[in-house]
């Protein structure tokens, strides 16, 4: 059981990355995970109930399968002034919710689950409402705070219901 | 019908009426002249690795079941109940022994023969029931190119080999550079756009102007640079089109693999060009990953290289579902294959960091001509209009030159020549 304070922290801590990704400050949002961090989206298949192979799995196609230099990369095309699709700017919501955090494997670790709600404007009346579940790894570093070591992010979009994913969930 | 939109005019002078991607009627026509009566991509072989293994995908705005039969054959039928007309196949991918209908319980077999009905007594007694005529509608024709499995609803359509024409000899660049042939690497991603679905096959037929200027961003995030000039006078570069399927090109080798940043894949490429040669001859072993894209009349497109696979589903004029896969050959090593489905994803799938900015372009290009008087105005297509050349390798219609419009010409002329035709016979061979 961990302690109503951590409980407090994290949750503060995955507001305050639900803004910098409303606001788009991705180097700082970077800053937020450990240099050995996986971010994994993985496509999501509608498959049935007893297919052995699951709605999502490793070798199969994702959104996200990356590195934290691979987020740097994604990160390098925002700011580009050349992302012409990125001006005017996106107007995105981070809605982050049902949180439950618990120890994690590793001592200095936690295990923290959420939900999000991604909505979108873009140009004049252009919106996308994307949703899923996430289940983070999240490490006390040395300085006291903490950093996201690890991130699945599952849709629940079997066909996504938008021309792209321009930000992260 | 309009006959003079469908005969498109201008279109040999280098201009295209909007109204193409606007009309209902001219999308209704679509699905009947092109989509029911195209050889249609409908899987790749190794999705369906062994006897039961099934996916279901779209012919049109048809859905469709496609199976590995126990004898090892391929079927593919309207994924609709013959009683009802229900789903029956509700999964998108998966093994099965048969397929049963989750309405009134009438199960098929993987031959998509009625195998059994529910309350089965009272269909016993009815003398208008004949289980050998209630099975699912197969499609007309079923034929596989090197691991790609196409289908039409046709049975007058020429055969799979007539319709690819000698567009199979560039296909061979991606399909047979090696031994072992391809597979697709596992899984499938599936999204959403808002518009006309040859908006999307048009620029993979043929738009290389578009990649260095739409695509600059995603350049300076994978190579740390934009993309080089693609139409200088020292570059060798062709448009090439048969039947209305388009691959423009360069001779470069590596320039589309180099964007998806992974040195594993370039080392692949180079480590492999000799063996690309003795296959392919020198020519075509430099397209296995240079700058190019590639449209498969109608709906069917891919890059060599970045190696993304994908179809354009159309939804209504103005709205088109894309799938997407990755190739890779299936005798590369482990972690090679791993490199391409991951930088594949990296680049072109909706979180890719090119694909991201084609949407909106297309979205726009499609929503315009809601205006009626927007709709009035000609778009440009005259890009390339004195580079037809003979070439003593290269077969079918050569343009020199990747930055040109002649196949996305060559495509709606493909086009207009399907829309005006009743039957197969009077599409001009
Ligand atoms: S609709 Fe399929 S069994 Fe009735
Ligand atoms: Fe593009």
């Amino acid at each position: 059981m961990t302690s109503l304070e951590t409980h407090f922290e994290v949750q503060a801590f995955l507001a305050y990355e639900a803004r910098l990704l409303d606001e788009e400050r991705y180097p700082e949002w970077l800053g937020l995970f450990t240099e050995d961090a996986h971010y994994w989206a993985p496509g999501v298949e509608n498959r049935g109930r007893s297919d052995k192979e699951g709605t999502y799995a490793p070798s199969r196609m994702a959104y996200f399968d990356d590195t934290l230099d691979d987020l740097r990369r994604r990160v390098t095309r925002f700011t580009a002034p050349t992302a012409w699709a990125e001006d005017p700017a996106t107007r995105h919501l981070h809605v982050v919710s049902n949180i439950e955090v618990e120890d994690g494997e590793t001592a200095g670790e936690l295990l923290v689950r959420s939900v999000f709600v991604n909505y979108r404007g873009q140009g004049d009346v252009d919106a996308a409402t994307l949703y899923g579940r996430r289940e983070d790894v999240l490490r006390r570093v040395p300085d006291g705070g903490l950093r996201i070591a690890r991130r699945l992010v599952v849709l629940r979009h079997a066909v996504l219901p938008a021309k792209n994913i321009n930000t992260f969930f | 019908m309009k006959d003079d939109l469908l005969a498109l005019r201008d279109l040999d002078d280098g201009w295209l009426d909007r109204r193409v991607f606007w009309d209902r009627d001219v999308y209704e026509l679509e699905l009947e002249r092109i989509f029911a009566r195209c050889w249609l991509f409908v899987a790749h072989e190794s999705q369906l690795p062994k006897p039961g293994s099934f996916l279901t995908t779209w012919m049109g705005e048809d859905h469709v079941l496609v199976v590995r039969r126990r004898d090892g054959s391929i079927g593919a039928y309207l994924n609709s109940c013959p009683h009802r007309g229900n789903r029956v196949c509700t999964a998108e991918a998966g093994t099965a022994r048969g397929f049963v209908c989750n309405y009134h319980g009438w199960s098929f077999d993987l031959d998509g023969r009625l195998a059994g009905v529910h309350e089965s007594a009272a269909f016993g007694r009815e003398p208008t029931f004949d289980r050998s005529k209630l099975g699912l509608t197969p499609v007309a024709q079923l034929d596989t190119y090197k691991g790609l499995v196409f289908a039409t609803f046709d049975p007058d359509a020429p055969p799979l080999r007539d319709f690819l024409g000698d567009f199979a000899f560039y296909l061979d660049v991606m399909l047979d550079n090696d031994e072992g042939g391809t597979e697709f690497a596992g899984g499938s991603i599936t999204s959403v756009l808002d518009c006309n679905w040859k908006i999307a096959a048009e620029n993979f037929a043929g738009d290389a102007l578009h990649a260095g200027w739409t695509h600059a961003s995603g350049a300076e995030a994978m190579l740390g640079r934009g993309v080089a000039g693609l139409s200088g006078d020292d570059t060798e570069s062709y448009h090439v089109n048969v039947n209305g399927h388009c691959w423009e090109f360069n001779l470069d080798g590596v320039g589309n693999a180099a964007t998806l940043g992974d040195r594993r894949i370039i080392d692949y490429l180079r480590a492999n060009e000799a063996r690309f040669t003795e296959r392919l001859g020198p020519l075509r072993a430099k397209m296995v990953g240079s700058i190019s894209s590639v449209n498969v009349f109608p709906n069917f497109s891919f890059l060599p290289g970045q190696n993304t696979f994908r179809t354009w589903q159309p939804k209504g004029p103005h709205r088109t579902e894309l799938h997407t896969w990755v190739l890779v050959n299936r005798d590369a090593p482990e972690e090679v294959k791993d490199a391409w489905r991951k930088g594949a994803m990296m680049t072109f799938s909706p979180s890719g960091v090119f694909e991201m900015d084609d949407g909106e372009n297309w979205e726009l290009a499609t929503r315009a001509n809601q205006g009626v008087v927007t709709r009035r105005q000609r778009l440009y297509y005259g890009l390339g209009s004195d580079t037809a050349i003979e070439h003593p390798e290269l077969p079918g219609n050569v343009h020199r030159g990747q930055v040109n419009d002649a196949n996305q010409r060559a495509f709606y002329r493909r086009w207009s020549e399907l829309l005006r035709a009743g039957t197969w016979d009077e599409v001009p061979s």
